[in-house]
């Protein structure tokens, strides 16, 4: 999985390239540790690239969710593909993390 | 019983790597199942993928020899189904209730609730040290 991330006005985008799975899910935990260590709270996971997501990766978003909470600020996902979509919704955490169809709309009314 | 269509089979020592392995499998063998809708294969693959990482975080070796994840992928014309197999583990701690989805903030645990969501029937079977786990999802709707 290739992770990069954008500081924009209000958010940071973090861009999740391939396969959230239990490989990539430690990779992902990190790289958002360090975001928001940086001093971004608002945190926008982008998904478009994200093909795949198990429970490993799923777990990875929620212990992401909270480091934002922790922080003072809240993180949400945009531009999800269908088998995410659907590990959300079998999981009822689409409840918990809110999906958007794009970065922008993420905080878009915040 | 009808003809196999398609079948993949692998086994390498269970690390987490070998996970993206048996995914790079799953996405060859759609090369010669062409007709099973993309529904059946995304939930198919997902529960296969969920099985395997199971083994990989979760078996633990009966002996000193690690232990080593098998998947068995056999595709007919009314059925998918994964063999995955912890080879030289010990015996796991079975729990025959219907495992339940976590809590909200709950940061693992969903794994086996999920197979049980995407496909149609999950047996387990232990044998000769090898545990295995049967995934089937029938019949292959549009």
């Amino acid at each position: 999985m290739d992770l990069s991330y954008e500081v924009k006005d209000s958010y940071a985008e973090i861009k999740a390239a391939g396969r959230l799975n239990m490989v990539s899910a430690p990779k992902l935990r990190e790289f958002v540790a360090d975001v928001v260590a940086s001093g971004s709270s608002r945190i926008v996971v982008n998904l478009e690239d994200t093909a795949f997501m198990d429970s490993s990766g799923l777990g990875a978003l929620i212990g992401c969710l909270k480091a934002a909470r922790q922080a003072g600020g809240d993180l949400r996902i945009a531009a999800v593909q269908p088998q995410v979509k659907m590990v959300l919704e079998l999981t009822s955490m689409d409840r918990v993390l809110t999906s958007y169809a794009t970065a922008d709309e993420a905080f878009g009314n915040d | 019983m009808t003809d196999v269509l398609a079948r993949r089979n692998f086994r390498s020592l269970a690390t987490p790597e070998c996970v993206d392995a048996v995914h790079s499998q799953l996405d060859d063998l759609w090369e010669d199942a062409p007709f099973v809708p993309d529904m059946d294969r995304m939930t198919f693959a997902t529960a296969v993928i969920e099985a395997a990482a199971n083994v990989v975080q979760h078996a633990e070796p009966e002996s000193s020899d690690p232990v080593e994840l098998g998947v068995d992928i056999c595709i007919r014309q009314s059925s998918l189904r994964a063999k995955v197999s912890a080879f030289g583990a010990a015996s796991p701690a079975i729990d025959d209730g219907d495992p339940a989805m976590p809590g909200e903030d709950a940061e693992s645990g969903r794994g086996l609730a999920l197979i049980r969501a995407l496909v149609t029937t999950v047996t387990f079977t232990r044998q000769d040290g090898t545990n295995t786990w049967t995934l089937s999802r029938d019949p292959i709707g549009p």
